[in-house]
């Protein structure tokens, strides 16, 4: 009794075992998921939903687990929908072997779920798993009697297997002797040889319960047979799990066929026999051991191979990180060498613009000195003469004085006078030149009869018009009035004046007089009918720069400086300026004041 | 009619003869030369000035300018003055400018500027612009003197010595004791400028001065006068008998 115990609980631990792998061996295989999944969406477009069905097409267990009762818990979940997470929940639970949680969720699925048979069968191997085999009988009958186009998904010689077992450990032999021949017939059909070696060593144990040890013996001799022929992979490394497994399965069935004819023919006292069987049982068991053992090391060296590879990683990340910081500060290097270099460019340009405007500036400052040496040259020159003749006259006066010559003492004071004038002119025009200059002069404009400016200026040359003869008039109206500063008014009238006596012979005329032609300006006409002068000297004259002139008649002394001066008093008056001139026959100098205030 | 009596401030003789000879040839009185702003403060309170010719610059500074400020404290003391100066020294200029009225003569002058340059100060300083250089007017009315330009001189007549005036259209007849002449000015001009306390109109063209009144022969409309001058007194006027006083 105490052998057949044993031998019965082999046969149950077997059984169980190989019951649940095969199990799980046949879903995988995806046809039944993809169909669930399938129909899944067929009614739902729900994202989250979507997810979770995906989940369980990849069979992600876990996230399903985790994942699922967010869903549940909405509130305006359709049943069906539920159902279907119910149904996810479920198997995720059964694969993670948490077995009541797993019947909690199967129970919980309503019987109109499209895939109850499934559940059915579900619970029914949970029961048995959980070794309540009455209530697995139940399942699996209902099972029994559904029609074939059920069987696509679910194999009917495991259900007839599952049911016979079960009545097998509730000792209803009698029940359990059809479906169990009905399953090897089915196994043997299918070619299920690892199956088949199950239903045998179940046959044969059921048997062997009702003491028909012959009919036993032959099922077990069966079963020992056929583990024989199953090639086992004698590959020292087998990586995957599910070869490892099977693998596992194989050595196991080898092993239990092995003993179970041990037992046999111990209990028929054939020890010799049993001993050569527990030989081989031991032998598989050292191939189990060795296989697990090198599994062990294979696991372990690809742990290790893993680490290393981690560690690469690691290294090359480093290294990663390191180039990048690298890169980084290259950037950084060449960003504040741009600027550096956009910096200096900037003041590059700067200063090359700078230098431009004081290389204009020099040149400018460069012309105007050589005018002004020009000019000092001529003035002092023309002074120095000036002085140097007076120098003289004053010798040939005191030679005079000494001789008593009256009469020549006459005309040589008046040379003198004439030189001095000259002189004084030249003078009184360089300080009011310099003082235009610095802008330092007093300049107020105001309105000024022009008639009595005119008449005042004209009264300084009175000696000279009569000394040279020349018939003066000035015939500006006493009306008339300008605005401008008296003192600037009265160098440009005495300069223009010095002109006209300058350039005219004996009998000429010398007018002057006012034109109001324009709104705006006044004209003052200083005519004279001297010598005049050529197109090319007007045009000279009138040019803004030109300070010295050439001189069309040297005899004449003059720097040009004086209408120069003229034309910046004009200027700085808000006048206008013009020359009309024929040589030969005389000139016109026109200055046009303005006769209302300027703003 | 008397001469103008121009006081000189200038520190050069040199300077100060030529600007007496041009004064003196055309009619006008010298009062006194200053050399300093002392002596000027002095002469200015001793002597009878009509116009004052200021040299901006006295031994090097510019005192000149002191002096017109001085005088211009008081405005009923003031005379019409006029800067002299050889410079054309902007800072100088803004601070002469400041001693209103302000008219110049640049050194070196000749007579016309002189002359020009002192009917100015009087045209500025009375606030009677234009007068001498236009053609309708010749004289200009202060409180106590007529200057009237004659030629190229200025003249001048104590009004309280006018013993009345005959308007003849746009000129006036001015009758003073010994002697008359005749000035270019409008009646309304005249009538507005002269104290008509004492000046009263007695007919269209005459006005009189109260004070030279010695008999009103109201029968044959006829006013007699200080130097038995006679003014006509037509019907219009005849309030006056009410507004002079009488021996009687």
């Amino acid at each position: 009794m105490d052998t057949k115990f044993k031998f019965f609980l082999l046969i149950f631990i077997f059984s169980r075992t190989f019951l649940f792998s095969q199990q799980q061996f046949k879903f995988e295989k995806g046809l039944f998921f993809s169909e669930v999944k399938k129909k899944s969406l067929s009614f739902e477009s729900n994202s989250s939903f979507n997810k979770i069905s995906d989940f369980f097409f990849h069979k992600k267990w876990d996230s399903i687990i985790i994942y699922s009762p967010k869903e549940l818990n909405k509130s305006n979940q359709n049943n069906v929908v539920k159902d279907y997470i119910h149904f996810f929940r479920a198997f995720s639970f059964k694969q993670k072997k948490i077995l009541g949680e797993a019947k909690k969720e199967f129970n919980s699925i309503d019987p109109k779920f499209h895939f109850y048979y499934a559940v059915k069968m579900f619970l029914g191997e949970i029961a048995l798993e959980q070794s309540k085999f009455q209530e697995a009988i139940p399942y699996f009958k209902e099972l029994v009697q559904l029609p074939e186009e059920y069987y696509v998904h679910i194999k009917k010689s495991t259900i007839l297997y599952n049911l016979g077992l079960c009545y097998l450990h509730t000792n209803q032999f009698s029940k359990s002797e059809p479906h169990l021949i009905k399953s090897v017939k089915l196994y043997k059909e299918n070619r299920d040889t690892l199956e088949l070696i199950g239903s045998y060593g179940s046959l044969a144990s059921l048997y062997y319960e009702q003491y028909k040890d012959s009919l036993a013996i032959t099922y077990f001799e069966k079963a020992y047979f056929l583990s024989k022929k199953i090639k086992t992979i004698e590959e020292k490394k087998i990586l995957n799990p599910i070869l490892l497994n099977l693998n596992k399965k194989k050595f196991d069935l080898k092993k239990d066929a092995a003993k179970n004819m041990a037992v046999v023919e111990e209990n028929k006292k054939n020890y010799q026999r049993a001993l050569i069987f527990r030989k081989e049982m031991e032998q598989w068991i050292d191939s189990l051991n060795d296989q697990n053992r090198i599994y062990e090391v294979a696991k372990k060296e690809k742990e290790f191979a893993v680490a290393a590879k981690q560690k690469e990683v690691t290294l090359l990340e480093t290294e990663n990180k390191l180039k990048e910081a690298q890169r980084n500060s290259f950037i950084y290097v060449a960003g504040v060498l741009l600027i550096l270099l956009l910096t200096s460019i900037y003041f590059y340009r700067e200063k090359v613009i700078r230098n431009k405007i004081i290389a204009t500036q020099k040149e400018n400052l460069d012309t105007l000195n050589a005018t002004k040496d020009k000019l000092f040259s001529i003035v002092s020159h023309d002074l120095r003469s000036s002085v140097n003749a007076l120098k003289n006259s004053n010798t040939t006066l005191l030679d005079n004085l000494a001789l008593k010559n009256i009469d020549a003492l006459d005309s040589l004071l008046k040379k003198n006078s004439t030189i001095v004038n000259g002189a004084y002119g030249l003078l009184d025009n360089l300080l009011n030149w310099a003082l235009l200059q610095t802008n330092g002069g007093y300049f107020h404009i105001e309105s000024l009869h022009l008639f009595v400016i005119a008449k005042h200026v004209a009264y300084n040359y009175k000696p000279f018009i009569l000394q040279k003869e020349i018939i003066f008039e000035n015939l500006i109206s006493k009306k008339d009035i300008v605005f401008a500063d008296q003192e600037s008014l009265k160098i440009i009238l005495r300069n223009l004046l010095d002109n006209a006596i300058k350039f005219s012979n004996s009998n000429d005329h010398i007018k002057i007089y006012s034109q109001n032609i324009s709104e705006e300006y006044c004209d003052l006409i200083i005519e004279d009918t001297g010598l005049g002068m050529t197109e090319s000297t007007r045009l000279e004259l009138l040019k803004d720069t030109t300070l010295l002139h050439k001189k069309e008649h040297e005899n004449v002394i003059g720097t040009g400086l004086g209408l120069q001066l003229c034309k910046s008093m004009i200027k700085k008056n808000n006048g206008k300026f013009n020359i009309e001139s024929e040589l030969g026959k005389g000139t016109k100098m026109i200055v046009s004041l303005p006769k209302i205030f300027p703003r | 009619m008397t001469n103008i009596n121009v006081l000189i401030i200038e520190d050069t003789p040199e300077e100060s003869d030529h600007l007496i000879q041009v004064l003196k040839t055309n009619g006008y009185t010298v009062a006194g030369v200053a050399r300093n702003f002392k002596e000027a403060l002095a002469l200015f309170y001793k002597v009878e000035v009509d116009i004052i010719v200021i040299d901006i610059f006295l031994n090097g500074i510019p005192e000149g300018i002191t002096f017109a400020e001085t005088i211009s404290v008081v405005p009923e003391a003031s005379k019409p003055f006029v800067f002299l100066t050889s410079s054309r020294d902007r800072k100088i200029f803004e601070r002469a400018k400041l001693t209103q009225p302000f008219s110049f003569l640049m050194k070196p002058f000749n007579e016309l500027e002189v002359l020009y340059a002192l009917e100015m100060a009087v045209e500025k300083f009375y606030k009677q612009r234009d007068t001498f250089l236009s053609d309708d007017k010749d004289t200009i009315i202060s409180k106590d003197h007529l200057f009237i330009k004659k030629g190229k001189s200025l003249k001048k007549v104590l009004i309280t010595a006018i013993i009345f005036i005959e308007v003849e259209e746009k000129y006036c007849n001015i009758f003073v004791e010994r002697e008359k002449f005749v000035i270019l000015i409008s009646l309304t001009k005249i009538l507005k400028l002269l104290n008509n306390a004492i000046f009263q109109r007695t007919h269209r063209n005459f006005i009189v001065n109260v004070n030279h009144i010695t008999e009103i022969i109201l029968a044959d409309n006829l006013i007699l006068l200080t130097n038995n001058y006679k003014a006509t007194l037509s019907d219009r006027y005849k309030d006056i008998v009410k507004k002079v006083r009488t021996l009687k």
